[in-house]
């Protein structure tokens, strides 16, 4: 039985990862499972100084779902490389990097680092964070903007690179098409969906920012109808995500056509879950008789019956 | 660990549960409930440990929204995830003259407190804010591990009228105190912190902000330190009051 996919030129052992921001830097995960039986650890979002990251208010739980307002807070490019990568390595993790620059310039000088670092097996770009020189519009809302940000980051990348998409945009799948031509080796989606509180006591906004990011179950349908529609766009490998919380979910994105996998929000409810997942899938296979996993990655594209 | 009585009311809002558990806890730490198998509610509660006594926690909680409205009426608590003890805790301290100031629900880690500080021969004053009578609970019981206790409302209906800062001002002209210990509302942490600060009484508070995960993964509950942003979940929830910069809390 075969559950390892690839991802460009990496593979992992099992589809299941950890997504970023929802796994720190696998210490505190790393309690409650070995970090070498899910597919990677993805780390926080990096960047080139550390981040203190937002004041205020940062998380709201909703229906069946968390608004986020954490603002990148990160210990900087230096600090990871130093204090947390030994960890990971220690650990026999799979890591992917994640670049969170907030500047052209800053998210090459990212990758360029991390490409040099052989611990490191692939890196995530996060195209979701503003363009501070440039009015502050999100790299991933504006396809112009992307293609610039891409085409100078792959320049210097020398990892497998995975771009992962905003779904804030009317249709995620020119921007998925958008890193297959600029040449990622793989997309993932989705980020989290832009949302807002507001504080009926105060009569304010619940957040600094005003407006947060919005995770968890509740945005699972969107995310897997993303998934299914990139997956007809593009033929480089996607890793779905979007309130995954049990095996019948990653199930669900796999059908629609993820290779691989996050877990987000259900770390922080349950830490194990990843681990149980990624026990789960095995299970799963043995039980319906698949050999392997990758015969029913977009499984649901091809035909409405189930396999076997 | 789990949960294993129905919620006993003590006072109007506050609520008793028995937890089954046989980790150490100390003083200040706290445990978290996942509601339910599924996703609605979803995200784990903390609650501050009232009393330990063998394998048996006692947890005192306040109705205050969904999941602590869901939790008072609960009798089978199959579905409810309990994990912990977790975050720092209160320094405990030895021979020492200690001053406790709990307002509302955020008496309640403080009598774990008193009752661990009194087997360390420390002499404990206790001053218990409520907004009024019918908010206190277990007066009886805080006045078995303190060697004072004093009671402060809003409105005067039980002990002296005014909040905790205005009986912390009294106490402390009258007594020495080398150390106090703090948890309540932040306004009234806030209130009582700077009068400490002011009279150079080392002091520890027990913050109750909003957490996201309870385990440090998510950052959620980071709050402003003069040594940078520190999570509340690991790296508090009880701090160097003296330490927070109460400006943004």
């Amino acid at each position: 039985m075969n559950l390892s996919v690839k991802i460009g030129s990496l593979t992992l052992k099992n589809p299941v990862t950890v997504a970023s921001g929802t796994a720190g830097y696998g210490e505190e995960l790393s309690a409650f499972y070995n970090l070498s039986e899910i597919g990677a650890v993805i780390t926080k979002g990096l960047s080139l100084k550390p981040r203190p990251g937002n004041s205020g208010n940062r998380i709201i739980e909703t229906p069946s779902g968390i608004l986020n307002s954490i603002g990148l807070e990160n210990v900087g490019i230096e600090k990871f490389l130093s204090q947390k990568l030994p960890f990971l390595e220690k650990q026999n993790a799979t890591i992917i990097a994640n670049a969170a620059g907030h500047s052209i310039e800053e998210n090459v000088e990212l990758c360029r680092i991390l490409s040099a670092e052989k611990k490191i097996h692939a890196i995530e770009l996060n195209v979701s964070c503003p363009n501070v020189k440039e009015g502050g519009i999100a790299f991933g809302s504006d396809i112009q903007l992307m293609r610039k940000l891409l085409t100078e980051v792959r320049e210097v990348c020398t990892l497998p690179l995975i771009v992962k998409l905003s779904p804030n945009v009317s249709d995620i799948t020119q921007f998925a098409l958008c890193a297959e031509e600029c040449g990622a080796d793989a997309v993932s989606a989705i980020n989290t969906l832009v949302g807002m509180k507001i504080d009926i006591k105060r009569k304010t906004p619940h957040f600094n920012n005003k407006v947060a990011g919005l995770s968890g179950p509740a945005v699972r349908p969107i995310a897997v109808r993303m998934v299914y529609q990139i997956f007809e766009k593009v033929s480089i490998p996607i890793l779905g995500l979007g309130g995954i919380s049990n095996v019948e979910d990653a199930l669900e994105f796999i059908l629609a056509g993820a290779r691989a996998i996050s877990i987000g929000t259900m770390n922080l409810v349950y830490p194990v879950r990843a681990a149980e997942i990624a026990e789960g899938l095995s299970d799963y296979m043995t039980e319906n008789g698949i050999d392997d996993i990758n015969d029913l990655v977009g499984y649901a594209h091809s035909s409405g019956i189930s396999p076997q | 660990m789990k949960i294993i009585s129905t919620p006993e009311k003590l006072c109007k809002g506050h609520y008793l549960l028995h937890i089954e558990c046989a980790e150490d806890c100390l003083p200040g730490q706290f445990v978290s409930f996942k509601l339910g198998r599924f996703t609605d509610p979803l995200i784990r509660r903390p609650f501050s440990i009232f009393n330990k006594n063998g394998n048996d926690i006692e947890v005192v909680f306040k109705e205050n929204g969904r999941v602590t409205s869901m939790l008072k009426n609960m009798t089978d608590f199959s579905d409810v995830d309990v994990s912990g003890p977790y975050g720092r805790g209160f320094t405990v301290t030895e021979n020492e003259n200690v001053l406790l100031i709990g307002g509302g629900v955020g008496n309640a880690p403080l009598h774990y407190l008193s009752k661990v500080l009194k087997t360390k021969n420390n002499s404990i004053t206790f001053i218990y804010a409520a907004r009024s009578q019918e908010f206190i609970y277990c007066g009886d019981r805080f006045c078995t591990e303190s060697n004072e206790i004093c009671y402060v409302t809003d409105d005067g209906s039980f002990g002296d009228k005014g909040f905790a800062a205005d009986k912390l001002k009294s106490v402390i002209a009258k007594t020495k105190f080398s150390r106090a210990y703090i948890c309540g509302p932040t306004i009234m942490m806030k209130s009582c912190a700077e009068i400490l600060i002011k009279e150079n009484i080392p002091l520890e508070v027990s913050l109750e902000n909003y957490f996201g995960c309870g385990i440090g993964i998510c950052s959620g509950c980071s709050v402003d330190t003069v040594d940078g942003k520190k999570r509340a979940c690991v790296e508090g929830p009880v701090f160097d009051g003296s330490k927070l910069l109460w400006q943004y809390l």
